[in-house]
């Protein structure tokens, strides 16, 4: 049974249920409300609005599960700092689950906090901007499957958007948008460099990053998920195009600004970059919504060139893409954590002149490979 | 973009302290630059004027949090030259040493600082880790952790505590296994060497015009350290060597820093060996006599003087301290200009900054 | 580089290396040139222990004295300016050091208390910017033709100087 299965069987039970007791109802009225309430009822029941229903619980469900891993990102992400640290980390929170809870204490911690908009903020931009921050980031989670079975399917038989990998990539890079219009509309200068080094620094990741991509969509020959997968039932992509793999690694890095590539909020020259002035819980949303884009590239990766879900059948295919997907997110931490931060300068010099590169040789490697006819 | 100025301080992650560095960017290049100091001043000068000799040791460890000790040494070396007092060898050797160790604490507080500058997070807490390692030393030795209040006019306050040779010889060869780790750590990092290499470079006319002392002019090229050039304290009976480099930027500054440490790991052995028994302190007179009394040493961040008048009573009548940052940071401007505005963290953080003693 | 370079680079030169005429140290032959300069204003130059000298200068002709100091006997490093607040005078002392013969002389300048005024060496060594500005602050001494004598450790709009013995808080 697949998600849509599932949900399509929550749906109808819970469409049946309120319609007996809206059929019960009707018969109390007179007979031309008793028929409106007939139509209304018949509407309820039939396939389109079955479908619909059935799509928004299906979202509900996969965002709720993604956040659910989002707070155990952010636990390893705080567990994990703290071993590489020579810290604790989280410990008295949720004292018996390892400090699990730490993160719902903090989040809660910042829902009462003020939230503040500084009066010469233009208003509209410093409001709008984490509404696109957060709802970018978690539209990607929206079209990324954990299995065949688990993901937003629009049919029965589990079809999914057919340009999936193209939608994650193309919402990916929103952000870096809603960074320029918060650094803007904060009406502070660390606010505005900040922004203006993520626009700077988009152009220089975002381009080997889809080339990268680009070379598993030509192995693949499909921007469909399902299909990108199948296509590594054989053998991963990562081993074929493994500089693409790194390269599209640490364009990632730069995807969800983590340390050598957080130019934008760099902390040491720009106070908290494109964030200074955003407090409370705009500050919590995107401060979880880093780790959503963290787990958002993980899920990526594992999808593109780690073979998504295939895995030994011991476990399920949901468990074998989470276990990849925290992989790469663990690597993240670790490199992170090891390595001072870039410059804005050496960063576009990197990017143009040797990811960009690099990336175009993957792009030749996964070409050659199509025609040669080994894929 | 057009101009603008952008005020990095008085409260900001770069700033390790409350200090005002105003750059001028355009873009991301800096044209200009103007340090604002003053927010932590203190007054401590007219304060000694108002205290009793042996009353203002305690206030000189509060020039500066991260190497206290050698301010209340250099105090004690000062009004030991005005009233001109014979300092038992032993209380020499132990003072050497405890500086020493102040020395690479010090040292290691900058570095962990300016990883933390420079994103670098390993490289804060473990070097924060192992400053401990130097800080439980000294106090084992003097009793407190930041200001130690340990040097008395006329020696130290007491005597090396029990076993503390052994805990010193372990310190100091795990302090030098671990500089082998640091030096693998930043110099084996190919970002660091980027933000390294090449970035603030200060020539060494430059240096030597705008008065920057210390390891920062070492780094330009200039063979001069107080310890060597003109000996205080048992520094002469000591067998090391003055770190130079000639570069002039942050990695010769860092490279600088490092190599201290490492003579400094000699100096504390050759100090324990060489340590005499004896007394640790003479009695101090009251009252200094009508002259003027002059220190000069080498502190971690550069050439710090104090120069005491007496007349006669038992307060100075008046109490100079140079301070090395302050005059380093005049030079900033020179520094500074050309490069970018991430550079800013790099070569501020490179010349270790203590508003403590900057602003007195 | 290398372990070897690291040690090997740091050679040192000694007082003793220091050029000096036979049987005169370098100490005296620097206060010799200075009172053969400048015989009218510079006086009681006497040596207080190895390496450190002290002289009086008087302030019309601190500015060449410097000068001299800088240019020909090779004192590149200001090291401290201080001032000092006595009941008839203040003293204007400068700590002044030299690199290639590791030598430090103490220059004395006094002003009488009604005119605190003395010329600036911020053109010499462009260390003294800072120091001065700082004695100008604290002590209230002028320096003329400093480049920006402004407050720098108090606020701008303090109307004393509290180093001064006549201050009282």
């Amino acid at each position: 049974m697949n998600l849509y299965q599932f949900c399509y069987g929550i749906v109808h039970w819970l469409v049946g249920l309120v319609n007996n007791i809206w059929y019960w109802l009707g018969d109390f009225l007179p007979w031309y409300f008793g028929d409106l309430f007939t139509a209304i009822g018949n509407f309820a029941a039939s396939e389109g609005h079955l479908w619909f229903m059935t799509l928004l619980v299906e979202s509900v469900v996969v965002v709720v599960i993604a956040l659910i891993n989002v707070l155990n990102f952010l636990w390893i992400f705080r567990k994990l700092s703290g071993r590489i640290l020579d810290f604790y980390g989280p410990y008295y929170v949720g004292y018996r689950i390892g400090g699990w809870l730490q993160n719902l204490a903090d989040g809660m911690k910042l829902f009462i906090k003020e939230i503040i908009v500084p009066t010469k903020a233009d208003r509209l931009g410093f409001l709008l901007a984490p509404v696109i921050f957060v709802g970018s980031s978690l539209t990607i989670l929206a079209v990324i499957p954990f299995s065949v079975d688990f993901g937003i399917s629009t049919s029965e038989s589990g079809e999914y958007v057919s340009a999936g990998a193209l939608f994650a990539l193309a919402a990916f890079s929103i952000a870096p948008f809603a960074i320029l219009l918060a650094g803007w509309s904060s009406n502070n200068k660390y606010t505005l460099i900040g922004g203006m080094r993520s626009a700077a620094q988009m152009m220089s990741y975002e381009i080997p990053l889809i080339l990268c991509a680009a070379s598993v969509f030509l192995l693949a020959g499909s921007f469909n998920f399902v299909e990108i997968v199948d296509a590594q039932s054989g053998i991963w992509f990562f081993i074929p195009l493994f500089i693409g793999f790194v390269v599209f690694l640490i364009c990632l890095m730069a995807e969800v600004e983590i340390i050598p590539f957080d130019l934008p909020e760099a902390e040491a020259e720009l106070v908290e970059g494109w964030t200074t002035e955003y407090g409370g819980m705009r500050f919590g949303l995107f401060y979880m919504t880093t780790a959503v884009r963290s787990y958002a590239g993980g899920a990526l990766a594992t999808a593109l060139f780690l073979g998504g879900w295939h895995g030994p059948s011991f476990l399920p295919d949901e468990i074998w893409f989470l276990i990849k997907a925290y992989i790469v997110f663990t690597v993240f931490m670790w490199l992170t954590w090891s390595v001072p931060r870039i410059r804005i300068d050496q960063m576009l010099v990197f990017g143009w002149r040797r990811l960009l590169p690099l990336a175009v040789l993957n792009l030749l490697i996964a070409a050659a490979l199509k025609s040669g006819g080994w894929f | 973009m057009a101009e603008m100025w952008i005020n990095m301080g008085p409260q900001h992650p770069m700033t390790h302290g409350l200090w005002n560095l105003r750059v001028k960017v355009d873009g991301e290049t800096i044209v200009d630059a103007e340090p604002e100091v003053g927010y932590l001043h203190r007054g401590i000068e007219k304060l000694c004027e108002a205290r009793t000799y042996p009353q203002i040791i305690p206030i000189a460890d509060r020039l500066c949090y991260g190497s206290s000790l050698t301010w209340s040494h250099l105090y004690c070396l000062t009004v030991e030259d005005l009233m001109d007092i014979e300092v038992p060898e032993r209380a020499e050797y132990i003072r050497v040493m405890a500086i020493e160790m102040q020395r690479i604490a010090s040292h290691l507080m900058w570095l962990a600082a300016y990883a933390g500058d420079l994103g670098l997070a390993v490289g804060f807490t473990y070097t924060m880790r192992d400053r401990e390692v130097f800080v439980d030393l000294l106090q084992a030795l003097t009793g407190s952790r930041l200001t130690y209040n340990y040097p008395r006019i006329g020696g130290v306050a007491h005597d090396l505590p029990p076993d503390f040779e052994r805990d010193t010889v372990r310190a100091v060869q795990y302090m030098e296994m671990r500089l082998k780790e640091y030096e693998d750590l930043f110099d084996g990092s190919k970002i660091f060497m980027m933000r390294n290499v090449g970035i603030g470079i200060l020539r060494k006319e430059d240096g030597i015009n705008l008065g920057v002392t210390g390891p920062s002019l070492r780094a330009s090229g200039v063979d001069y350290d107080l310890r060597k050039d003109m000996p205080y304290s048992v520094y002469p009976e000591m067998d090391f060597e003055v770190v130079k480099h000639e570069d002039g930027d942050c990695y010769a500054r860092y490279r600088v820093r490092m190599d201290e440490m490492w003579e400094s790991c000699r100096i504390i052995r050759q100090a324990l060996q060489k340590m005499p028994t004896g007394r640790w302190r003479v009695v101090a007179p009251r009252n200094a006599p009508v002259g003027t009394g002059l220190g000069r040493v080498e502190d971690p961040r550069g050439e710090a003087v104090m120069y005491a008048v007496g007349d006669g009573t038992d307060r100075p009548y008046r109490l100079k301290i140079r301070s090395p940052i302050f005059v380093t940071v005049s030079a900033a401007p020179k520094i500074l200009v050309g490069y970018k505005l991430a550079d800013v963290v790099a070569i501020m953080g490179g010349l270790d900054m203590c508003i403590g003693e900057n602003d007195r | 580089m290398s372990e070897g370079d690291k040690r090997s680079s740091a050679g040192v030169v000694g007082i003793e290396t220091a050029p000096s005429r036979v049987g005169e140290n370098p100490e005296r032959r620097v206060l010799r040139a200075l009172a053969e300069s400048f015989p009218k204003t510079v006086s009681e130059g006497t040596q207080l222990r190895p390496g450190v000298m002290r002289a009086k200068v008087d302030r019309s002709d601190l500015y060449s004295v410097c000068r001299t100091l800088r240019e020909d006997l090779g004192f590149e490093h200001l090291t401290m300016i201080s001032a000092v607040d006595y009941d008839d005078r203040f003293e204007i002392i400068y700590h002044i050091a030299s690199y290639q013969s590791r030598l430090l002389i103490e220059l004395i300048s006094t002003t009488p208390k009604d005119d605190p005024v003395v010329d600036s060496v911020s053109s010499i060594w462009g260390g003294a910017n800072w120091q001065e500005r700082e004695s100008y602050d604290l002590m209230g001494i002028e320096f003329k033709s400093h480049p920006k004598l402004e407050r720098i450790l108090l606020p701008k709009d303090v109307l004393y100087h509290p180093l001064r013995k006549d201050f009282r808080g």
